[in-house]
């Protein structure tokens, strides 16, 4: 017998010939023995190990086996107790099975008789012991399940999308705070009527599955508008809710709020459109050109057809320029744009931009001033970038400029950054157009400025170099006198970028 | 001789659809923005409008045709429109969009001769 599984037992004797030949008997067959020559001790012993087996003796000169035996059992009551006696009658086996015993062996006894009765006392402990053991593993799972549920309300309960289920009847009988949120409702009772309640796209999902108890695993979206102006867009998806036996026991809803995306969805679209138009325009003024070439009936003179083709010329420039445009700011939204961080030194970044313009600046007749303080401290920064983002700004000085104007550049540095002030003495703008300064594509329309050609993009591109770098600018207008930007580049480089 | 006003944002556009005219016989009168346009139309009566219908604003073409519209200038007009679809302004010849004709841009000189001539009445040469 292994000895993990080795039954154990206590012998409880006053009788030494007994015990000692009962120990050497059962050990002999791979039962663990101990013994005890007297009540007290048989207690002392049979409450302090737990024991699968015990013979006692009834009789004992100082406590008596059935006294011994009730003492055991307080302690361990699944230890399997056998009383034996030299007086076996009807009365004191009933007395002893009475108080517990699990049966009696009448002394003396042969080996034959001791064995049968020690493994059928045995196997009596081996059911005791598999009853417990299942009694608890019942307990536990309960709990287990108790927790489960518990635990599965609190995830229903945190999970950002709403969910409601209904039973085949129509009433509510789960749902989470988020699903009451979608909804618009202060409360959900649980087993009322719903359906009426819902927004009708809604109970039409629900109903797909009630009206035709259809059992199939099967879903039905559908996006609905649960607060009007787009404010609240959800997405619904019903799901059956199946018994067992795969008949229909209800329906699940579930309630993605999908506003943000519709949001951006529209804003997309919006700027795709905005793009196509913009990109299409100058292709429409430039096939309406050659379209005039090619057509005969229409006379051209050379000085028509050379003034055309100019034209035809800078509308695809400027086409080229904004496909450019629009590809930077694709690359800025993306963040693939790899900044190479440097020391930038500003003043030697701009004046080679205002000479790049000198040709725009004489024929406008324009005095530009750059004023640096000494000892400008450098940037952390992507040259070309920085490059760039004052290209644009300068072009625009120059671009909106009066005739005999002025531009000054004045770069100075405070605190932890470097500001650079573009003033010009140009046209300026109304607050109506400074307002919509940063908006893609958008160029204020008006007589001065229907011979100035731009993508509508420089600002934007402008806008979105400073951001990337954590700065801020501030503009200034003026309708008619000027306009003046403020450029704060933080001294030192912070990498934002890795969201 | 029948005069046409064409109200567009776009000078080239202007500049190719005036000649286009001109050189069939039309008057033509032009304006780069609905202000413009609307003060050329009082002025001159033409006898049709030719209205680009994103010009400062995504749809102020439109509203400028409701608005000669709602004033009695009953002048057939043809609207040049360019992504309006994808805008989410399906435009369709209803009374919401009181206009005659669609343009769709860009313009060929065959296209809009023939629509100007059928909204004129007319045949062959003026």
């Amino acid at each position: 017998m292994d000895n993990s599984h080795c039954p154990k037992i206590l012998i409880v004797d006053d009788e030494k010939g007994l015990r000692i030949g009962t120990k050497r008997l059962l050990e002999g067959e791979g039962y663990v023995v101990e013994t005890a020559e007297n009540g007290y001790d048989g207690i002392k012993l049979g409450t302090t190990t737990e024991f699968d087996l015990a013979i006692i003796d009834l009789k004992m000169p100082d406590i008596d086996g059935i006294q011994v035996m009730k003492e055991i059992l307080k302690v361990y009551p699944d230890s399997v107790c056998l009383i034996a006696t030299g007086y076996a009658s009807y009365e004191t086996a009933i007395e002893a099975i009475k108080f517990g015993a699990f049966s009696y062996i009448p002394k003396p006894f042969t080996p034959e008789e001791l064995f049968q009765k020690l493994t059928q006392g045995y196997s009596r402990r081996e059911l005791i012991i598999e009853k417990k053991k299942w009694k608890q593993e019942r307990e536990e799972r309960l709990l287990e399940v108790a927790f489960e549920k518990s635990r599965l309300n609190t995830i229903i309960n945190s999970i950002t999308d709403g969910l409601l289920v209904v039973n085949k009847n129509g009433e509510a009988v789960l749902y989470n705070p988020s699903a009451l949120k979608s909804l618009g409702f202060d409360q959900i009772k649980i087993e009322e009527y719903i359906l009426d309640k819902l927004h009708p796209q809604i109970a039409d999902l629900i109903n797909k599955f009630l009206s035709s108890e259809t059992c199939e695993q099967k879903s039905f979206s559908s996006q609905v508008e649960l607060k009007a102006n787009r404010e609240l867009i959800v997405e619904a998806t019903s799901s059956p809710v199946l018994n067992p036996d795969g008949t229909l026991a209800g329906v699940v809803v579930v309630l993605q709020d999908i506003t943000e995306l519709k949001k951006i969805e529209f804003l997309k679209s919006q700027f795709v459109s905005m793009v196509s138009h913009e990109l299409k325009a100058p292709i429409a003024a430039v096939y309406g050109y050659l379209k005039l070439f090619s057509d005969t009936s229409i006379p051209l003179t050379e000085e028509q057809k050379m003034n055309y083709l100019n034209r035809s010329q800078i509308r695809l420039d400027g086409l080229l320029k904004m496909v450019n445009d629009l590809l930077d700011i694709s690359r800025m939204e993306l963040k693939t744009v790899n900044k190479e961080i440097k020391d930038v030194d500003l003043p030697s970044i701009i004046r080679p931009i205002i000479e790049l313009f000198q040709i725009d600046i004489k024929k406008k007749n324009i005095s530009v001033t750059i004023e640096a303080s000494e000892k400008l401290p450098h940037l952390k920064a992507d040259q070309d970038e920085v490059s760039r983002l004052f290209t644009n700004l300068i072009s625009n000085s120059i671009k909106y400029n009066k005739t005999d104007g002025s531009i000054a550049v004045n770069i100075t540095a405070s605190g932890n950054y470097l500001i650079t002030e573009i003033k010009d003495t140009g046209i300026g703008m109304k607050p109506a157009e400074r307002a919509k300064l940063f908006q893609e594509f958008f160029r204020a329309k008006n007589d001065k400025t229907k011979d100035i050609s731009g993508t509508g993009l420089g600002l934007s591109i402008v806008k979105r170099i400073v951001d990337s770098y954590s700065g801020k600018m501030e503009v200034e207008s003026e309708f008619n006198i000027g306009t003046s930007f403020k450029i704060f580049l933080p001294l030192r480089y912070e990498n934002n970028n890795n969201v | 001789m029948a005069k046409i006003a064409i109200i567009d944002d776009d000078p080239d556009i202007l500049d190719a659809s005036s000649l286009v005219l001109t050189s069939k016989g039309y008057e033509v009168v032009t304006a780069t923005n609905p202000d413009d346009g609307y003060r050329i139309v009082k002025e001159s009566s033409p006898d049709l409008i030719i209205l680009d219908v994103m010009m400062n604003e995504p749809d102020d073409g439109f509203f400028l045709a409701q608005k000669f519209r709602k004033e009695k200038i009953l002048s057939p007009i043809i609207m040049y429109t360019s992504v309006s679809k994808s805008l989410g302004m399906d435009f369709g010849i209803n009374e919401l969009v009181p206009v005659d004709e669609f343009v769709e841009k860009p313009i060929s000189p065959e296209q809009l001769i023939e629509k100007v001539r059928k909204l004129l009445h007319t045949k062959g040469e003026v």
